[in-house]
């Protein structure tokens, strides 16, 4: 079983980069804005958090607010 | 050509401070990485499954061609799904906000600024496409070695034009209706009718929505190169009518 | 003075709605060109005709002589606009934006740094680094004004350049406007008559579609102008004398102490004072009223 799973790393290892990495940006993108889209940030973060690679795509293409206008 | 490099310019900046083109790079890099575990974690998941009675289920081991197949079906979903939402916006955002009115009025051809945006959208299209390929690529090298892959090139490049006919036809219908939804109508609307024209068999071959998912029988050499041919020329040949009329349209639109 | 922009017979409906009906006017080299309507009284739709970005059932239009034709945007390097709200990519900040506005109207690298710095401070906006994103309505309207200047048109076209603005900005956008019209022929579009009285030295009314006053702005108020006097008297006393002496069809808006007498010509003025003399009444104000924008415009669309 163990082999097996050693098998699986070099394909895990970078999966698990990309995830992390994603997730962070995402985060640092959530912590540094006040507006978005839909949603709040801790909805935001949240999803994020728990899905994987889908969370922070999510959050870039639709939450992330168009820009933080000082507007009402 | 001065405007249309600097035009080109502004796209290729908007993609990287919308973070349009690191979603797109994360979600193909994950693609090809995901094709290759999934093509091996199948036969290992379900080997050794009881069916009852006393039968255990028997699966071979996964091989090359199993790693490729999973490639055409995560990108021709998953993947054409992701550059629709994200260059769903491509056209139909400036039209709604009326972002370009300053340009135009300065003088700026209106057919740079479609020919800048079906460019910029399809060099993105490519990088992305040809990472997911090399990470999966890369993989199936290391874990099944070299195998025999026939028309490689073609299979490989019929899957990236069914792109560029998303890209065309995401462009024609912000045009049209001048907001994201036209764009996501045209695309949705042109997949759902060649997968029900695809009902007929005979029609197969000339259908462009073969070029998504089926090339994985090109390289396994089931199907020859005379089954995928004239769907590609009609693909490309879409690709230049749905430009045109992009043209057209836009070049009489009143803003 | 030759005419930076001619604009003959034209007219536009959008379906079955008529908005411009036949209207012609010229805007003369280095004036101030008031544009003065309603909302909806097809402003917008005329400045997006001279632009080429509408396309008019009839009529021409000639910006510094050239004629505008729909969809091809040539003689659009003459002009500079200011649309009512200015949109920009909120992922630039203002000196990229500007400098990507330079390269499409063709300005080589040097003239597009040596212009934007210029134009930047001229605005107020030197010093700002933030992406347009987080721009107050003001400073979007002030970019605005510095991205319709980049390529130093000869003619500025502003749509409704301060309504959607507070006094200051207000202020601020229209010295903007008097600064370039030294050397920019500027047209304007406002529904804000003080602004035209501020500014314009030339002014249109659009009404329903139609021209109905054009001209100087000066020969504008000598012409149609109602004129009139303001007299304030120390004691209500005198008032009543007063009244006693001149026909009641002349008097207006009085109080205890102050009366307005419609006068039309500076001869009656005269009149009125030899008539005060006469009767030994001493006014502590006697002020000739000079014709407002607003009843030019009052009377105009009357």
């Amino acid at each position: 079983m163990t082999d097996q799973l050693r098998s699986y790393l070099p394909i895990i290892i970078p999966l698990a980069v990309i995830e992390v990495g994603l997730m962070i940006a995402a985060l640092i993108h959530i912590f540094t804005h006040k507006n978005y889209r839909f949603g709040n940030r801790w909805v935001w973060v949240v999803i994020s958090v728990l899905f994987n690679i889908i969370g922070p795509i999510l959050y870039f293409a639709v939450g992330r607010g168009e820009n933080q206008d000082d507007e009402q | 050509m001065r405007a249309f490099s600097s035009f080109l310019g502004k796209e290729f900046q908007e993609s990287l401070r919308t973070y349009r083109l690191l979603i797109m790079v994360a979600a193909f890099v994950a693609l090809g990485v995901l094709s290759p575990l999934l093509a091996k974690m199948v036969p290992d998941l379900l080997n050794g499954t009881d069916m009852g009675g006393g039968a255990i289920l028997r699966v071979p081991p996964a091989t090359a061609l199993d790693s490729w197949g999973q490639f055409f079906k995560n990108i021709s979903q998953l993947g054409v799904l992701i550059l629709v939402i994200v260059d769903c916006g491509i056209m139909g955002t400036e039209l709604a906000k009326g972002t370009l009115t300053n340009f135009l009025a300065k003088g700026l051809p209106r057919s740079t600024v479609i020919w800048a945006k079906f460019v910029s959208a399809t060099v993105m299209w490519t990088l992305c496409y040809g990472l997911a390929l090399l990470v999966t690529w890369g993989y199936t090298l290391y874990f099944w070695g070299n195998g025999p892959l026939s028309h490689a090139f073609l299979a490989f490049t019929c899957l990236w034009v069914f792109g560029v006919l998303l890209i065309a036809l995401l462009i024609l219908g912000g045009i049209i209706q001048s907001n994201i939804y036209g764009a996501l109508l045209a695309a949705a609307a042109v997949i759902i009718v060649l997968n029900l024209v695809n009902i007929a068999p005979q029609a197969a071959k000339y259908n462009p929505i073969s070029l998504a998912g089926g090339t994985v029988n090109l390289l396994s050499g089931h199907n020859t190169l005379g089954d995928y041919l004239p769907a590609l020329w009609i693909c490309l040949a879409a690709i230049v009518v749905i430009m045109a009329a992009s043209l057209a349209v836009f070049d009489r639109k009143q803003l | 003075m030759t005419d930076v922009l001619q604009v003959e017979h034209l007219s536009k409906s959008f379906g079955k709605t008529t908005v411009i009906t036949d209207i012609s006017l010229s805007v003369p080299a280095g004036s101030v060109f008031g544009f003065i309507g309603e909302n909806g009284a097809g402003k917008t739709t005329t400045m997006k005709m001279i632009l080429g970005l509408l396309k008019p059932d009839s009529g021409s239009v000639h910006v510094c002589g050239e004629k505008v034709r729909f969809g091809m945007t040539k003689s659009n390097r003459y002009v500079g606009y200011l649309p009512d709200v200015p949109q920009f990519y909120s992922y630039f900040r203002p000196q990229e934006y500007l400098r990507l506005c330079g390269q499409i109207a063709g300005m080589s690298t040097s003239q597009i740094a040596r212009r934007s710095t210029e134009l930047l401070e001229m605005v107020g906006l030197a010093k700002v680094t933030k992406r347009i994103g987080s721009f107050s309505r003001g400073m979007r309207q002030r970019l605005g004004v510095a991205q319709a200047l980049i390529h130093s048109p000869r003619l500025l076209i502003c749509d409704e350049p301060t309504s959607a603005l507070d006094p200051v900005g207000r202020k601020e956008v229209l010295d903007l406007l008097h600064q370039i019209s030294a050397d920019t022929t500027v047209l304007f579009s406002t529904h804000v008559l003080s602004d035209v009285e501020r500014i314009c030295d030339r002014a249109a009314v659009l009404h329903h579609g139609t021209i109905v006053l054009d001209g100087n702005l000066a020969d504008l108020k000598a012409r149609h102008g109602s004129t009139g006097l303001q007299i304030e008297f120390s004691h209500p006393d005198d008032l009543a004398r007063f009244r006693s002496l001149v026909p009641a069809r002349l008097l207006a808006d009085q109080t205890d102490t102050e009366v307005t007498v419609r006068t039309t010509d500076p001869k009656a003025d005269m009149a009125i004072l030899h008539l005060l003399a006469e009767h030994d009444i001493l006014p502590v104000r006697f002020e000739a009223l000079a014709p407002s924008v607003e009843n030019l415009f009052l009377e105009a669309v009357a």
